[in-house]
């Protein structure tokens, strides 16, 4: 950390093998895989610029991890995933009753894809990454009882693929 | 089933209920088999979700990312000095490798490749290849710095000169590398670190002759 902090590359590059996978999943899940790339990319380059700001208050997978994050929520429009984004009422209803339909060949992960796109990024933040609700709140810029709401349809919406 | 209870089994798993409400709960779910099974299909989500492992990207984007950081004018916001500044320093070492040499010649020491050799003990310092050959030199001297110290046979003075020369030749040496990080194409930068590195090898080259002069 230290030695990519002073612009060693190859010390970089050693941070990059060993959180690509979980920087790549995180862009994959939460805007889809077209645009993955491409974001972790971004990720890394800022992360490079940002290496001096590091102090080491968390661990560097922590830090890197939110800095993901926001740079992830900061493309949602630009990859226009704004329309929609939460479930409501019958989208809620609808999400629950495609969940119990076994004719549908979409196992765990395709159905978080098929969340409409705040009740994924909640249901990701909170569920798979562990942030808070008042953490979501803040980074989604909603209160923390919509983030609630959508965690619990989203786990709802979700029950009927346990077994895929 | 009681209409409150459903909307309320994710914060009820996720311990985010008052006493009396977790404790209204309970005594629900002991009567409601409905609410169980779907407080246990809950519990499977997030187990599930904890679960999901992470996939690499099917192609090594390193290169990429290589390129846009080397080409990028920016690099690491660490601090780092001007070129007036830079300028500055190597001056400041070029008057710390001095004042030793200054050292060396009031002892009588003749701080030069083949009075060096002449003790098996240190030989001569290693010509610059590699920072590999700066850290056994280095490594080297600092057994000597601390076998001369305890045995008292190096003076404090000596000691602490050597010392500060050391800090100030590795300073410059960090700076000149946090200037080269930010702009790995500038040519000057790339001959002050080279220069700098020479710098602290003949500086080592000197305190190891004045190690073996009096040990």
């Amino acid at each position: 950390m230290a030695l990519a902090a002073s612009g060693d590359g190859r010390a970089f590059e050693r941070l990059y093998r060993s959180h690509v996978a979980r920087v790549h999943s995180l862009a994959r899940r939460m805007i889809d895989l077209e645009h993955a790339d491409d974001l972790t990319q971004e990720v890394f380059v800022r992360a490079w610029r940002k290496l001096g700001t590091f102090r080491g208050e968390s661990a560097f997978g922590t830090w890197l991890h939110r800095l993901a994050v926001n740079v992830i929520l900061g493309k949602r429009q630009a990859v226009g995933v704004e329309r929609d984004r939460f479930l409501t009422g019958a989208a809620i209803d609808d999400a629950a009753t495609r969940s119990r339909e076994p004719e549908l060949a979409l196992d765990f992960e395709d159905a978080i894809g098929r969340l409409p796109p705040g009740a994924r990024q909640v249901f990701l933040l909170h569920d798979v990454a562990g942030y808070t609700h008042e953490e979501i709140a803040t980074l989604l810029d909603i209160v923390p009882g919509t983030s609630k709401s959508q965690l619990f349809h989203a786990r709802m919406a979700l029950r009927g693929y346990l077994d895929r | 089933m009681n209409d409150q209870w459903p909307d309320r089994l994710s914060e009820y798993l996720d311990d985010e209920l008052t006493p009396a409400e977790r404790a209204a709960l309970d005594a629900h779910l002991a009567g409601c088999a409905t609410c169980r099974a779907v407080l246990d299909d809950l519990t499977r989500v997030r187990a599930r979700a904890r679960a999901l492992p992470d996939q690499r990207p099917a192609n090594d984007l390193w290169p990429a990312i290589a390129r846009q950081i080397a080409t990028g004018r920016r690099g690491p916001r660490v601090p780092a000095l001007s070129v007036p500044q830079l300028l500055a320093a190597s001056l400041a070492l070029m008057l710390a490798s001095g004042g030793l040499a200054w050292l060396a010649a009031r002892r009588g020491v003749h701080a030069s490749a083949s009075a060096a050799a002449a003790s098996p003990a240190w030989g001569a310092a290693p010509a610059w290849k590699s920072e590999s050959s700066y850290a056994a030199a280095i490594t080297q001297l600092e057994a000597a710095l601390e076998a001369g110290r305890s045995s008292g046979a190096l003076d404090t003075v000596t000691v602490r000169a050597l010392v500060h020369s050391l800090a100030v030749v590795d300073t410059a040496i960090l700076e000149a590398r946090r200037a080269l990080a930010a702009d790995p194409a500038s040519a000057y930068l790339n001959h002050h670190l080279a220069d700098t590195m020479r710098r602290k090898l003949d500086l080592l080259r000197q305190a190891s002759a004045i190690v073996s002069s009096r040990t």
